[in-house]
């Protein structure tokens, strides 16, 4: 099942393309978010799907609907704002009941709902504040029950928490997942931030520029399986080493001028991939091991010198000069109170690295 | 923290000392002859010994129906005005808030002609185009819709038609302000959850421009109420209004006593009213 379809879709502002040609499914019931930078145009492609904007060319369904040309208030989906746009003249209760008011619905069954979709929200005790003696985070929510109220078929999130502190968007992220869980509604969520990203998405489309969508899969498989040297950047922090793919019978390695040779597993079955390609290779910071000692047992092992150390809490993250002047990026788990060895500016250290944990790239 | 308050303190002095002439002026050439007005309306005769010559009398010889007429008459058209340029107003603020983006600063230079003219120079260039032979009447022959002049100058709807055109830029501007500040957002918010343009109009765009309406209508209401210069010229004064009627009074029979009385009933008329449009308007908006 399909809840949207985007089909060749082309939109263009002051003589500036923001989407060029936008193919992109989103399945029904499922918690997608829309990752990219800024100006990558996912907030314009919400619109679009929204109806506040018009598309320039290509077509969108809802369903198996074609609702190009539908105007916005007879679309059946509804939209959570950056900004959460809540009617400053009305009161909580007025501002939910919104929606049912302008579809006459029945004075007792939108009092009644109303109440059940607060309750939902946790605001049951703040139903007839005025909207301006409510915290950041209730009015978060005000805007959320008023628009899932009117059960759309694809509820859009456009960057909802983004003027949340972390904390709290910590929590409203949990609140979002299992509001999600509860209604099966479809929800499009907007971010330019991976890890809220990461934590709610079933599923999430990367967006680099123009619209272009580099890749969708589940947050497992956009982190330890990207399919593009931009994902693998976007997403996460990584390393890439340019070099030149060698296929020797079982084994494959990554020829890096300067520095030799990194085994890889090379998956045969790709097309760019061939003995002699230029390929890309993504290494993650923390599937690296960084140690003084010599270890055994692993497949890649490079040398260097540490050039910078960031203590962040849970992690300390190490910058590592190679000899020919590349610098890698390692992240160590901070799992004890007393580290059994101190790594300290200027060391010398080994780092470690097996090569199923390594990702090739078309170059 | 310290250096701030004492910031805070010079800035609040500073405030104070910058708004003595303003006070001074407001105090001196509108609190204290209005003061004297009043006074003057419960006495007989200039003199000193006011207190012992208080009377009703002016007021008891303004208690009669021609006067009443006088300033119900002024009542409709202040009404009238206010609401036809609200009418008029909205619609052209709406557009320039929140439609027109090409020319803008254009169409707002335009609207805010008119405050660049004397008042009376716009007052007069009326005369050419509403003359018999003006610029309205030669337009409407030349385009065969009439085939007789219309008798225009001279008319209370000469003075309906001016009166709304040099008011109008008093209502446009505090709508126009007000719509500014609406979060567009809000708006899509409306379509979003299933508003069509009316609904999103009368439920959200009004309601929240509601301090700007209101502010627009007294701004034109209450000038209405005591306008003198339009009655007289292009209405060909043979009507009175409580601007010519206060005129008359004070210039023509030359009786301050019961001019100064008149304007006093005539000033609480419209406050009452005022007040009673005021509640409307909160019914209205509630």
């Amino acid at each position: 099942m399909r809840a949207i379809r985007l089909h060749n879709v082309k939109k263009i502002f002051n003589n500036e393309v923001i989407l060029d040609d936008v193919n992109l499914m989103i399945p029904s019931g499922e918690f997608f978010a829309l990752l990219g930078p800024s100006g990558s145009g996912k907030t314009t492609l919400l619109r679009l799907i929204a109806g506040f904007e018009s598309v320039d060319s290509g077509s969108i369904f809802l369903g198996k609907k074609d609702i190009t040309n539908v105007p916005i208030n007879e679309r059946r989906v509804n939209t959570v704002f950056q900004n959460y746009a809540l009617f400053p003249h009305f009161n909580v209760f007025d501002n939910v009941a919104y929606g049912l008011k302008i579809r006459k619905v029945k004075k007792d069954i939108i009092e009644q709902k109303v109440v059940q979709i607060l309750k939902k929200v946790h605001l049951e005790k703040h139903i007839y504040k005025s909207i301006d003696q409510l915290s950041g985070g209730q009015q978060q929510r005000v805007a959320l029950a008023r628009a899932v109220i009117n059960e759309p078929e694809v509820l859009l999130l456009d960057e909802p928490l983004a003027a949340l502190d972390l904390k709290l968007r910590e929590k409203m992220l949990v609140e979002l997942i299992e509001l999600q869980e509860v209604l099966k509604t479809t929800f499009v969520y907007v971010t330019h931030d991976q890890f809220e990203a990461l934590t709610v998405a079933d599923r999430m489309a990367i967006m680099s520029y123009e619209g272009h969508v580099e890749q969708v899969g589940t947050p497992e498989e956009i982190y330890e399986f990207p399919k593009t040297s931009f994902v693998a950047k976007f997403v996460g922090s990584t390393n890439i080493f340019k070099g030149n793919l060698r296929i020797e019978g079982d084994i494959s390695y990554v020829e890096v001028k300067d520095i030799g040779k990194l085994e890889v597993v090379a998956q045969k079955n790709r097309e760019w991939v061939c003995n002699g390609c230029k390929v890309l290779m993504s290494l993650r910071p923390e599937k690296i091991e960084i140690t003084k000692k010599k270890l055994e047992g692993f497949s890649n092992c490079l040398t260097g010198v540490v050039e910078s150390i960031v203590y962040h809490g849970r992690s300390t993250q190490y910058h590592v000069k190679l000899k020919n002047g590349f610098s890698v990026h390692v992240f160590e788990q901070n799992e004890e109170h007393f580290p059994q060895e101190d790594i300290d500016y200027d060391d010398n250290v080994y780092m470690y690295w097996q090569k199923e944990n390594v990702v090739l790239l078309e170059k | 923290m310290k250096n701030n308050s004492v910031h805070y303190e010079a800035t609040k002095n500073g405030a104070f000392f910058m708004a003595v002439p303003a006070v001074l002026w407001k105090l001196l050439f509108l609190y204290v002859p209005l003061f004297f007005i009043m006074l003057i309306s419960f006495s007989k005769s200039f003199d000193f010994a006011f207190f012992k010559n208080v009377t009703l009398e002016n007021y008891k010889s303004l208690f009669s129906l021609s006067y009443f007429r006088v300033i119900g008459r002024s009542l409709l058209l202040a009404f009238l005005n206010a609401f036809f340029c609200l009418l008029i107003a909205y619609p052209i603020a709406y557009f320039l808030a929140l439609k027109v983006r090409r020319f803008k600063n254009l169409l707002l230079f335009l609207l805010a002609l008119p405050f660049w003219t004397n008042f009376l120079v716009q007052v007069y260039a009326w005369f050419f185009i509403l003359d018999h032979k003006g610029l309205l009447n030669t337009a409407l022959l030349k385009m065969g819709i009439i085939s007789q002049p219309l008798h225009i100058l001279n008319t209370s709807a000469a003075i309906y038609i001016v009166m709304l055109f040099c008011y109008l830029p008093f209502m446009v501007m505090p709508i126009y302000s007000s719509l500014l500040k609406i979060d567009k957002f809000v708006l899509e918010a409306s379509f979003d959850l299933g508003a069509n343009s009316l609904q999103t109009l009368s439920h959200v765009t009004i309601p929240l421009s509601a301090s700007g309406i209101m502010t627009g209508f007294f701004l034109v209401l209450i000038p209405s109420f005591g306008e003198f210069v339009i009655p007289a010229l292009l209405g060909g004064g043979k009507v009175m209004y409580v601007g010519s009627m206060i005129t008359y009074f004070f210039l023509e029979t030359k009786n301050p006593f019961l001019g100064a009385a008149f304007t006093c009933l005539s000033g609480f008329v419209l406050i009452l009213f005022a007040l009673l449009i005021y509640v409307i308007f909160k019914k209205l908006f509630k």
